[in-house]
C-alpha cells in the first residue's frame, strides 16, 4: 500500500479538486447542466445515474468503470467494463469487487492493497490513486486503475485504463 | 381486501422525474417498473413499486442498484408473511398480505407474496408438516375469501376446471384456487369441480355450459381424467382442454390438438387460457359469417342449372 501511495503525491488539497460529471452508465457527461435539470437520470441512455467525481478520475471518452461501495460490493458498471468485463450490470450489482478484479501487481507487499484503496476511496478519506489489476480468472490482462472518490452518495470510482 | 393505487405511464414518469420513454427503457432492460395492463392495454404502474423505485434512486448510484433495492425493499412483505405463518400468527399474516395489497394487484400479490411465502414455509418444514398443513390451510381460506370479494362475472365466459389435486394441502391445490381467484377477477364464471365426481356431471355442464375445461392437478390418474373429461365433452361437444400443473401427457386426456398445457403460474395461466378462448370465439364468429354466404349462393346455382 505504501508502494502505490508513493506512486501519486499525496499533497492533494481536496478543497482545489475540480469535479466532473458523468454518467454511470454510458459515462457521458450530462445532456443538461446538473442545476438546470431536476433529474439525476442519464439524458443520452436513460439507464444510468449522473455521478461526480474529481477531474482526474472521472472516465475520458469510453473509458471502462466500476463504481463500489464502503462495502466493496458493486453498484455501477459502465457499458464499457461490461463488455470488458463479460458481465451485466445487472448481475454484478451487490457483488463483491473481488468477483471481477484482482490486483495484479506482484511487487505490492499484499493483496488487500486494492481493497483497501477502494474503501479509503468511498469512505472519501483518501486521494486519488493507481493500481494495476488484472481480471479475476484472467492472466497476461493488466489495466492500469484510477481509484478515486465519486458519488453521491460517497463511492469509489475505479476507471479502468490502458 | 383495499384496491391497489395505480398510475398511468405519464404520472408515474413524473414521480420519478423521467420521462416516458425512460420508464418503457427501464422496463425492457430491468423488468422493473412492471406494469399491469389496462383494458384498454395501457400500463398501469402500481404507486409503491414506483414509490419505492423514487426512494431508492435517491439513494443510488446506479438504476440497477436502486431496482435492485426497491425490489428488496417490497420483498419484505414475503419475510412478513413466512414469519407470521412460521409464528402461527394469523392476524398477522392478514396483515401482511393487506401490505402487500397496497403496493400490488391481487394478482401480484398472490404471486409475488403468497404463493412464494407457502413455498419457502413448504422448502423448510416438508409438505407433510404441521407449519405447511397451518399456512397451506391459510392461504386457502385467503384466496376463498379474495374469490368471494371479487367482481361478479362481467364476460360471457364459462370455465370449469376439473380438480385433480391431492386434497387443500397440495402445493398444486393453492395454484388452481389462485388460478380461479384470477379467472374469477377476470370476468369469467368459474366451476372447479373435482375430477372423481362423474354422476350428474352433464346436468353440471348443461347449466355451465363452459367455453373451455382445465385440468389442474398431477394427482389423480389419467384414466380417472380421461374418463371425466369424456363425460364433459359427451355433455357438451367439443371444447378446448387445458391443462394446469399437470404433467402426463395421455392424448385421450388432452382431448386431440385443440388441448393446450397451460404455464405454471396462475397468472400465466388465466392470460394464456382467456386467449385460447377469444381464438376459439374468433374463428367460430368467421365461420358464422361464412355460413350465409353458403346459403344464399345454394339457390342462384339451382337456378343457374
Amino acid at each position: 500500500m505504501r508502494r502505490l501511495r508513493a506512486l501519486h503525491s499525496v499533497d492533494v488539497a481536496t478543497t482545489d479538486l475540480t469535479l466532473m460529471s458523468f454518467c454511470g452508465h454510458c459515462g457521458m457527461p450530462p445532456a443538461l447542466p446538473p442545476a438546470a435539470s431536476n433529474s439525476r437520470v442519464c439524458g443520452h441512455c436513460e439507464l444510468g445515474l449522473v455521478l461526480q467525481a474529481p477531474a482526474d478520475v472521472a472516465p475520458a471518452g469510453d473509458e471502462p468503470f466500476l463504481v463500489i461501495d464502503s462495502t466493496l460490493s458493486v453498484c455501477a458498471v459502465s457499458a464499457r467494463a461490461e463488455d470488458l468485463l463479460g458481465t451485466d450490470e445487472r448481475h454484478a450489482v451487490n457483488r463483491h469487487v473481488a468477483d471481477f478484479l484482482v490486483p495484479a501487481d506482484a511487487n505490492a507487499p499484499g493483496a488487500e492493497n486494492l481493497l483497501v484503496l477502494l474503501v479509503e476511496a468511498a469512505s472519501g478519506s483518501g486521494e486519488p490513486q493507481t493500481a494495476v489489476v488484472r481480471p479475476r480468472q484472467e492472466f497476461g490482462v493488466r489495466f492500469r486503475a484510477r481509484i478515486g472518490p465519486c458519488g453521491p452518495p460517497r463511492a469509489a470510482l475505479l476507471v479502468l485504463a490502458d | 381486501m383495499s384496491l391497489v393505487r395505480t398510475l398511468k405511464t405519464s404520472e408515474a414518469a413524473a414521480l420519478l422525474n423521467v420521462s416516458p420513454n425512460t420508464l418503457r427503457a427501464w422496463e425492457r432492460r430491468f423488468g422493473y417498473p412492471k406494469p399491469q395492463r389496462s383494458a384498454g392495454r395501457h400500463r398501469l404502474y402500481t404507486h409503491g413499486e414506483v414509490a419505492a423505485l423514487r426512494d431508492a434512486l435517491q439513494q443510488g448510484l446506479s438504476i440497477s442498484s436502486a431496482v435492485s433495492r426497491a425490489r428488496e425493499a417490497l420483498s419484505t412483505d414475503t419475510h412478513t408473511l413466512v414469519g407470521a405463518l412460521n409464528g402461527f400468527e394469523l392476524l398477522r399474516a392478514d396483515g401482511a398480505m393487506e401490505c402487500a395489497l397496497a403496493l400490488r394487484s391481487v394478482e401480484r400479490s398472490v404471486e409475488e407474496v403468497l404463493l412464494p411465502s407457502l413455498d419457502e414455509i413448504g422448502a423448510r418444514f416438508g409438505l407433510d408438516s404441521a407449519p405447511w398443513a397451518f399456512a397451506a390451510r391459510w392461504a386457502d381460506s385467503w384466496l376463498r375469501r379474495a374469490q368471494r370479494l371479487a367482481p361478479p362475472p362481467s364476460r360471457p365466459l364459462a370455465i370449469l376446471i376439473g380438480d385433480a389435486t391431492r386434497n387443500d394441502l397440495d402445493p398444486d391445490a393453492l395454484a388452481m384456487r389462485a388460478f380461479e381467484l384470477f379467472c374469477g377477477r377476470a370476468g369469467a364464471r368459474v366451476l372447479a369441480l373435482p375430477v372423481g365426481s362423474v354422476a350428474g356431471l352433464g346436468d353440471v355442464v348443461a347449466s355451465l355450459s363452459p367455453d373451455a375445461v382445465v385440468i389442474a392437478g398431477n394427482h389423480v390418474c389419467d384414466d380417472d381424467v380421461a374418463r371425466w373429461a369424456y363425460r364433459v365433452r359427451a355433455a357438451s361437444g367439443h371444447l378446448p382442454i387445458a391443462l394446469f400443473r399437470r404433467t402426463h401427457d395421455d392424448p385421450k386426456v388432452r382431448g386431440g390438438a385443440g388441448s393446450r398445457v397451460l404455464p405454471g403460474t396462475p397468472f400465466g395461466a388465466q392470460r394464456q387460457l382467456l386467449a385460447l378462448v377469444d381464438d376459439r370465439r374468433g374463428e367460430q364468429t368467421a365461420e358464422i359469417a361464412a355460413r350465409p354466404l353458403q346459403i344464399a349462393t345454394g339457390p342462384r346455382r339451382k337456378a343457374q342449372s
